[in-house]
């Protein structure tokens, strides 16, 4: 036998197995019209090993941060190595209102509830404003805007959040607080609210422009062909059977909204004592109070603190521990969505 | 069925003058004439492409939906224009029910499909919706299939159910005439028969159109014929002519199979 084959692909039927011969006559034509050369099959081997390496880095990425976070996090609450300062409890943490780092007072409530207030507020605004107007591109819109208007959203999905922070603090504030609050300050969860729902509304058109352009037009037909008006149509089928993929496009706004820290931290007006401001305050009805208290968030108390608290300190380590609930808190509520979205859908 | 020994007793419910269809500019239907009688069965054959499902669209105006079409001609339902008289398309629609060639049901219950229209014309009561459901079930032969998981998806089932939820979905208002566009295609024969039953049972107090490429369904169900090809109506007569002494030749040899 001369030169072995280099791979069985490539070997030639052998030659002195006549039955084997006309077989393979019979299944492939003598000469292939298309064949791999060998370097389409190497690169083809390559970018596998290349697509599952990049996979593994992100994998281990994620990991790692988790690790990162977690480690430092947890100094806070037991002593580590070199760790001289305060060891807290997770009770005086967690269920604690009371902020005040240089008298010994970490309680973190504040923050998970002006996360949750804002995020809530601002998703209040941006889904329904959002979903409807991805209705209107979709299904409404002459051909010229439709072409417009995806163009505009997608653009204004690519813009840096410190951009509406400035906008927010140079022009909504001065103009809330004059038009409205006869000068008294406009930061709160009101403006840091509006402010993030325009960042996020983009993405939420996108997202539900899409879902309801993939919608056969056969439902819309069938809806209409029973004597349903066009709005009917929208709400009772197109709306519902769109669901699953609106319910995502509201979950990677509130992704968005949920980790936001630069645009909220220059209107909300950085107060990690709001709980016990607006209990003590009476000038106002409760809800005005409630939007218009200078107040924080994780993600705020965070970028504030960070550059300003020693390492190794139990206020640095437990900042870790906020970045790390901060993480948890996106995690579970992409899960709970993912979920409620699979139930309604079966 | 009609035979040409008893003379028509129904009044006229559709009717074509000289239309012409369509789609941006491509002529679709050419010249089209015919009346449609009520409570009577017309069935509409003829080679694919020809512009069946085109012409049954027309009378409920559903086409507007989806696509830019230019109607010219007259179409009347008991003598009022559809395109141009007193009847907006909502109404018509309402009157004019339809199943399409392809099964389109919603993305909800098998129970919710039936009961969505009832339910935009406001019916609430729910002992009365759960009446409409079943019977409109019964008569499109699925209640005995569904009837223990009314509550499950309706994307789920196979082709040929979808189909019949589709009927049962546009029997549950209760229209004054149906259009159908090749229900059978895609159900077995057992399926086929019922709802050949049905339409037989419908047609005494409903008006049906029925595109057709079942030359022995066309025969066996319907009270007129009418032979389209390449948008133009070549013949239509009674059923029993049509398909015994027909005038046209083309007819004759599209029923023969002859065609080319
Ligand atoms: N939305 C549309 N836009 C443009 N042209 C269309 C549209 N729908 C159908 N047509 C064209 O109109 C003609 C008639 O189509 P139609 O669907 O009415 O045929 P048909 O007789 O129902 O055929 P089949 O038996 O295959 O269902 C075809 O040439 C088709 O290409
Ligand atoms: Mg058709």
């Amino acid at each position: 036998m001369p030169d072995a084959p280099d791979s069985l692909l490539e070997a030639p039927p052998c030659a002195s197995d006549p039955a084997q011969e006309s077989l393979v006559l019979e299944s492939l034509p003598k000469e292939p019209a298309f064949r791999h050369s060998r370097l389409q099959r190497l690169a083809d081997r390559w970018s596998h090993l290349l697509f599952l390496a990049c996979g593994l880095l992100v994998v281990a990425l994620i990991g790692g941060i988790l690790y990162f976070l977690a480690a430092r996090g947890v100094g806070a609450f037991m002593p580590l190595a070199g760790n001289t300062d305060k060891i807290l409890t997770l009770k005086e943490v967690f269920l604690s209102t009371d902020w005040d780092p240089n008298s010994g007072k970490f309680g973190i409530l504040p923050f998970i509830a002006g996360s949750l207030s804002v995020t809530g507020l601002a998703l209040l605004i941006a889904a329904p404003a959002g979903i409807l107007t991805g209705v209107f591109i979709a299904k409404l819109a002459p051909g010229w805007m439709k072409t417009l208007m995806r163009q505009v959203m997608d653009l204004l999905v690519g813009i840096p959040s410190v951009v509406y922070g400035i906008f927010g603090l140079m022009v909504v504030l001065p103009w809330v607080s004059g038009k409205w609050l006869s000068d008294s300050p406009a930061a709160g969860f009101a403006v840091s609210a509006a402010i993030l729902a325009v960042m996020i509304v983009p993405t939420i058109v996108s997202l539900s422009t899409d879902a309801f352009e993939s919608l056969p037009l056969t439902l819309e037909e069938g809806s209409q062909a029973l004597g349903s008006t066009r709005w009917q149509a929208i709400w009772h089928v197109l709306i519902p059977a769109a669901r699953p993929r609106l319910l995502t496009a509201t979950v990677l706004g509130l992704g968005r909204a949920i980790g936001e820290a630069m645009a909220i931290q220059m209107v909300i007006g950085n107060n990690p004592q709001w709980i016990a401001l607006m209990r003590q305050s009476t000038d106002q009805t409760p809800i005005l109070r409630f939007l218009f208290t200078p107040a924080a968030t994780l993600t705020t108390e965070l970028v504030q603190e960070l550059p300003n608290t020693a390492a190794g300190s139990t206020w640095n380590n437990l900042l870790f521990a906020m970045g790390l609930l901060l993480y948890l808190m996106t995690m579970l509520i992409i899960l709970a969505t993912r979920r409620l979205g699979r139930q309604r859908n079966a | 069925m009609l035979s040409p020994q008893t003379p028509e007793t129904k009044p006229v419910k559709l009717s074509v003058r000289n239309m012409d269809f369509r789609y941006g500019e491509k002529k679709v239907l050419d010249g089209l004439s015919l009346d449609i009688h009520a409570e009577r069965v017309t069935a509409i054959i003829g080679p694919s492409g020809c512009g069946k499902s085109t012409f049954l669209k027309c009378f409920n105006r559903i086409h507007e939906v989806s696509s830019a079409v230019k109607v010219s001609g007259d179409m009347q339902i008991d003598g009022v224009d559809i395109y141009r008289g007193g009847i907006d398309e909502v109404d018509l629609r309402r009157r004019v029910g339809m199943v399409f060639q392809k099964p389109n049901p919603f993305p909800k219950s098998i129970y919710e499909n039936v009961a969505f229209g009832p339910r935009l014309f406001g019916m609430k009561d729910k002992a009365t919706l759960d009446g409409i459901v079943e019977d409109a079930l019964r008569k499109s032969a699925l209640w005995d299939e569904v009837k223990d998981r009314l509550k499950e998806s309706a994307t789920g089932m196979s082709g040929g159910q979808q189909q019949r939820l589709c009927i049962a979905r546009a029997l549950a208002v209760n229209p004054e005439v149906l259009l159908m566009d090749e229900p059978c295609s895609a159900l077995d024969p057992i399926a086929t028969a019922k709802i050949e039953e049905l339409i037989v049972e419908l047609k005494e107090n409903l008006t049906i159109v029925i595109v057709t490429h079942n030359m022995q369904q066309a025969a066996r169900v319907s009270d007129y014929t009418a032979f389209f090809w390449l948008g133009k109506l070549i013949e239509m007569d009674l059923t029993e002519r049509i398909f015994t002494t027909p005038r046209e030749r083309m007819t004759e040899d599209y029923l023969t199979g002859r065609f080319g």
